[in-house]
C-alpha cells in the first residue's frame, strides 16, 4: 500500500522526480491517471518521463507526497508503458479547464485539484478554483500568504468539492457543475473533512432511514444546519416532513431554511397544519433574528387563573413545550403581563391568582432583534428564556438561552456540533 | 423556375450567408488602421513619398495569412486565444502573455482617446468634451446593445474609412508613378528608412488583432460550415486594411513630401495638409482619424476583456449582461475609464506612453505568433484542420521575418 499523507495538490507534486527503491530517479512525475469512480476518483497510475514514459500502477508505488515520491519496483526492471484512450489525466484533461455551473454559463477555470485520502485512498477530492491556486501554480503562494498577512488577510482556499462535479469522462472539454452559479458562492467547503465527511453521505441517509422517527428527529437537531439539509434532503418526502413535525419548530425552520425554497415549501405543505404554520411564520423571520431564533411553543395562562388550576395546565402542556420554567401571563390581546418562574408557581398557595404572583414588567424582545440583543438581555437578567412580541406588543415566541449560549461563550469553548 | 433562375437563387442565398459571416476580420483588420497606424502611414507618405508603397503588398499577405490562422482556430475549436493559451500552455505561460496583452492594450486604449482628442481638437472641440461623451458611447454601445448591433455598428464604423481614399484621389497623384513604385521594391540603407518600415509593420499586425479576430469569431458562434466565409471576410479585411494604408501614403505623399513639409503625427499631417491642399482635404484626414481612433477605442477593450476572461474561464460575450458577465463587462468598462481618464490628467506623458506600448507590442508579437503556430499544428486541438505543409512553410517564414523586425525596431529603439 503506497504512504500518502493528507492533501496533496498536484500542482505540489507535478515535476517532481519519481525514485525507485535505490534512490535512482526513474523520470518525473508527468501526471496523474484517475479512475472514474463516484463520488470522488481514485488515483490508479501516474505518469512518469523520464528516458520513456511510464504508467505506475498505484499499487507499485511506496511513498506519494509533496517531498518525495518513490515506487517499489527498480528503475531498470521497468518497462515503457503507454496511456490508454480511455484515461483520464489529471494534469492534460482536467488542469487549466473551464468550469461551467449546470446552465453551462462559464465560471471560472481549474486553477489546482486536490488529492485527499478517502477511506484509505488518494482520491480526487476538489478543484481549486481561487487565487490560492493560482500563485500555487506560480509558485507564489507562501509570497501571496505573506503579502495577505500584511494587510491581516488570509489567503483563502476556494475549493469546489468533486461532490458538485458532473461525472468526468475521457477526452472532456469542460467541468460541469451540478448546482447554477448562483449557489456556487457558498459552495466553498473550508476544511477538508466536511468535503470528505460528504462521502458517507450515502451511509449516513441510510442510517437515518432506519431510525424511528422521533429518534430520528432527535438525532438530526445534533447535526450541522448544512448536514441537516442534506439528509432532509435525501429522504422520501413524507418521511422527511414526519421527521421534521418532530423537531421544535424552531430547529425545523432552520434545517428548512437551508434547503432549496420549492422543496421547503413542499415539505411544509406536507406537515401537519399546526406544525406548518408554526414553521411558515418561524421561517418568515431573519434567520439570525429573534424572530428567526424563537420558538412558538411555550407556556402562557391568563392573569385570573389560580396556582392550582395553573400546575394542572402545566402537566398537560409540559410535554410540548421546549422549556417550563417560565409561565407568561397574557391578555386578551396577548400582551405579555408579568411572568411567573416555575419555583414560585410551586411555593405559592393553590388558590392565590396568577396575577398576585406574577413578577412585572417583563423584559421582551422585538422580533428583528439581533442574535446579539437577544444574548446580551439573556445575560444581563440572568433569564432561560426571553419572550418575543411583535410590533403590537403581541406575544409571538420565546427566544431560550441554548439558542445563543454559542454566541455568550468565547468562541474556543462554543459547542462543537456533533458529526455523524 | 429556369435553370438561370436556380442560379441566381443559390448565389443570392449564398450572398447572404456571406454577409451573415462578414464581420470579425473586416472589423479586426480596419482595428489595425488606428491612430497610431494612422500616424505611422502619414509619416511614411511625408517623409518618404511613395518610396515604402512596395512594402505594403508585403504586409497585406502577412496579416492576411496571421489573421486566417486566427480565424481558423476559433472557428474549429470554438475557443478564443486566451482559452488555448491557459489549456495548453498553463498559468504561468498564460500570466506572462496575459500581463504584456493587458498592459500593451491598455497603452494603445489612451493612444486612441488620445486620437480622439486631438482630431476633435481639429475640428474646434475641447478634449474635456469629446473624450468623455466619446468614451460614454464607447461604453454604452457595448454594455447596451447585442453582438449583432454592436457589430453592424463597427461594420459602418470602418466604412468611413473610405474618407482616406477620398483624400488619396484628391490629392491627384500621379498613377503611372504611384503604380511603378508598388511593383519595384528599392530599399535604402539608412536608418531612418529603415526604422519606418518596421515601425509600418509593427503597427500594421499587432497582438490585439488575433486576439479580437479569435474571440469575434468565438463569440459570433461561426460554424465550421461557414469557414470559407470567415476567410472571405478575414482576406478581405486584411486587404481592406492595407488599402486605407495605401491611401494615406498617397495622400501625403503626393501633398505634403514634395513640399519638404515634416510632420511627427495625424494631426500634424492634417494641420499641414490645410495651406496645401485646403480646408476640405485637412478636415477630411482629421474625421478619418477620429473614426480610426473611435474604432480601436472599442476594439481594443473588448479584445481585452476577451482575452481575460478567456484566461480565467469567465463567463464572456457582448450579448451578456453585467449580471452573467461581470468581470468581462467589468474590465471593458475598466478599459475605457483608464484610457479616457489619463487623456483628462493635465500633463500625462503621452510621448513616453506610446514608446512603452510599441515596445511591449514589440515584446508580445513574437511570442504570440510563435504560440499561435504551436496551437495551430496541434492535431489534438485542430483535427484536420491543422496547418498544410505549404501553409506552414509560408507561415513560418512570415513569422520569421516579422519577428526579425520586432526585434530589430525593440533594439534600435533603445539605442536610438
Amino acid at each position: 500500500m503506497p504512504f500518502f499523507a493528507g492533501e496533496i495538490f498536484v500542482s505540489e507534486v507535478y515535476k517532481k522526480p519519481v525514485l525507485d527503491p535505490t534512490g535512482e530517479e526513474i523520470g518525473k512525475l508527468r501526471d496523474i491517471i484517475v479512475g472514474m469512480g463516484e463520488p470522488f476518483p481514485a488515483v490508479t497510475a501516474i505518469v512518469v518521463t523520464g528516458e520513456h514514459t511510464y504508467v505506475l500502477p498505484w499499487d507499485g508505488i511506496n511513498l506519494f507526497n509533496r517531498r518525495v515520491i518513490s515506487v517499489t519496483t527498480v528503475a531498470k526492471n521497468l518497462n515503457p508503458s503507454s496511456i490508454a484512450s480511455t484515461d483520464i489525466l489529471i494534469c492534460r484533461d482536467l488542469l487549466d479547464k473551464q468550469i461551467v455551473d449546470i446552465n453551462g454559463a462559464k465560471l471560472v477555470r481549474v486553477n489546482d485539484l486536490e488529492l485527499s485520502d478517502v477511506k484509505g485512498r488518494l482520491c480526487l477530492v476538489a478543484a481549486d478554483i481561487g487565487l490560492r491556486g493560482l500563485l500555487r501554480r506560480l509558485g507564489l503562494e507562501k509570497r501571496g500568504e505573506k503579502l495577505f498577512a500584511l494587510f491581516h488577510r488570509n489567503l483563502q482556499h476556494k475549493l469546489i468539492a468533486w461532490h458538485y462535479v458532473q461525472t468526468i469522462e475521457p477526452k472532456l472539454n469542460r467541468l460541469t457543475l451540478t448546482v447554477s452559479r448562483q449557489k456556487v458562492a457558498s459552495l466553498h467547503p473550508a476544511d477538508l473533512a466536511q468535503i470528505i465527511s460528504e462521502v458517507s453521505q450515502k451511509e449516513r441517509t441510510a442510517i437515518f432511514g432506519s431510525l424511528d422517527v422521533d429518534t430520528a428527529a432527535e438525532a438530526l437537531h445534533e447535526l450541522e444546519p448544512q448536514v441537516q439539509a442534506d439528509i432532509i434532503d435525501d429522504m422520501s418526502k413524507e418521511r422527511a416532513s414526519d421527521i421534521l413535525e418532530r423537531m421544535p419548530p424552531d430547529e425545523a425552520a432552520d434545517v428548512l431554511g437551508d434547503l432549496p425554497e420549492k422543496k421547503a415549501q413542499e415539505l411544509i405543505n406536507l406537515m401537519e397544519k399546526e406544525e406548518a404554520e408554526d414553521v411558515q411564520e418561524l421561517l418568515e423571520h431573519e434567520e439570525d433574528s429573534a424572530g428567526g431564533l424563537m420558538t412558538t411553543e411555550y407556556l402562557a395562562f391568563p392573569p385570573d387563573m389560580t396556582v392550582e388550576e395553573a400546575v394542572r395546565e402545566l402537566r398537560l402542556e409540559a410535554p410540548n413545550v421546549e422549556t417550563i420554567y417560565y409561565l407568561y401571563i397574557l391578555d386578551g390581546q396577548e400582551h405579555v403581563l408579568g411572568v411567573i418562574s416555575l419555583k414560585n408557581l410551586i411555593l405559592a398557595s393553590p388558590q392565590t391568582r396568577l396575577e398576585e404572583i406574577m413578577t412585572t414588567p417583563v423584559k421582551t424582545l422585538p422580533l428583528d432583534a439581533e442574535r446579539k440583543d437577544v444574548a446580551e438581555l439573556i445575560s444581563k437578567y440572568n433569564l432561560l428564556a426571553a419572550p418575543v412580541v411583535d410590533e403590537n406588543l403581541a406575544m409571538r415566541g420565546i427566544v431560550t438561552v441554548d439558542d445563543v449560549v454559542d454566541f455568550l461563550l468565547p468562541p474556543a469553548s462554543r459547542k462543537k456540533r456533533r458529526k455523524l | 423556375m429556369t435553370f438561370i433562375e436556380r442560379i441566381k437563387n443559390i448565389r443570392h442565398a449564398r450572398f447572404i450567408a456571406l454577409l451573415s459571416v462578414i464581420g470579425p476580420g473586416f472589423i479586426a483588420g480596419n482595428a489595425g488602421n488606428d491612430a497610431g497606424g494612422i500616424a505611422t502611414y502619414s509619416i511614411v507618405g511625408a517623409r518618404e513619398g511613395y518610396g515604402l508603397l512596395w512594402a505594403l503588398v508585403l504586409i497585406t499577405f502577412a496579416l492576411a495569412v496571421i489573421q486566417e490562422m486566427s480565424a481558423r482556430m476559433g472557428v474549429v475549436t470554438g475557443k478564443g486565444f486566451g482559452d488555448l493559451v491557459r489549456e495548453e500552455f498553463g498559468v504561468k505561460v498564460t500570466f506572462a502573455v496575459m500581463a504584456l496583452f493587458v498592459f500593451a492594450n491598455l497603452t494603445v486604449t489612451i493612444a486612441e482617446f488620445a486620437g480622439i482628442a486631438a482630431s476633435m481638437e481639429l475640428f474646434g472641440l475641447n478634449k474635456y468634451i469629446s473624450v468623455p461623451v466619446s468614451a460614454f458611447v464607447v461604453w454604452l454601445v457595448v454594455v447596451k446593445g447585442n453582438f449583432r448591433q454592436v457589430e453592424r455598428f463597427l461594420i459602418a464604423i470602418s466604412l468611413v474609412y473610405l474618407t482616406y481614399v477620398f483624400s488619396g484621389f484628391m490629392a491627384n497623384p500621379p498613377w503611372p508613378d504611384v503604380a511603378r513604385q508598388i511593383v519595384t521594391p528599392h530599399i535604402r540603407l539608412d536608418r531612418d528608412y529603415f526604422l519606418l518600415f518596421i515601425t509600418m509593420v509593427g503597427t500594421t499586425i499587432t497582438p490585439y488583432m488575433q486576439f479580437y479576430l479569435q474571440s469575434a469569431v468565438v463569440d459570433k458562434g461561426v460554424r465550421i460550415d461557414e469557414y470559407r466565409f470567415a476567410k472571405f471576410d478575414v482576406y478581405a479585411g486584411s486587404f481592406m486594411t492595407v488599402f486605407i494604408a495605401f491611401f494615406i501614403i498617397l495622400a501625403t505623399g503626393t501633398i505634403l513630401h514634395p513640399a519638404g513639409v515634416v510632420v511627427d503625427s495625424a494631426e500634424d499631417a492634417a494641420r499641414a495638409l490645410e495651406p496645401l491642399a485646403g480646408n476640405f482635404a485637412s478636415h477630411l484626414f482629421a474625421l478619418g482619424l477620429l473614426n480610426a481612433s473611435f474604432l480601436a477605442a472599442f476594439v481594443l477593450p473588448l479584445a481585452t476583456a476577451y482575452g481575460l476572461s478567456e484566461a480565467f474561464g469567465w463567463e464572456s460575450g457582448i450579448n451578456k449582461t453585467f449580471r452573467d458577465a461581470p468581470q468581462f463587462l467589468g474590465f471593458y468598462t475598466a478599459f475605457i475609464v483608464i484610457g479616457a481618464g489619463v487623456i483628462l490628467l493635465p500633463g500625462a506623458p503621452l510621448i513616453r506612453i506610446m514608446f512603452l506600448s510599441q515596445t511591449i507590442n514589440g515584446i508580445l508579437l513574437p511570442i504570440v505568433l510563435i504560440i499561435m503556430l504551436k496551437l495551430v499544428n496541434n492535431a489534438a486541438i485542430m483535427g484536420e484542420y491543422v496547418n498544410s505543409r505549404r501553409m506552414n512553410m509560408i507561415t513560418w517564414v512570415t513569422v520569421f521575418i516579422l519577428i526579425l523586425l520586432t526585434v530589430m525596431l525593440l533594439v534600435t529603439s533603445f539605442i536610438l
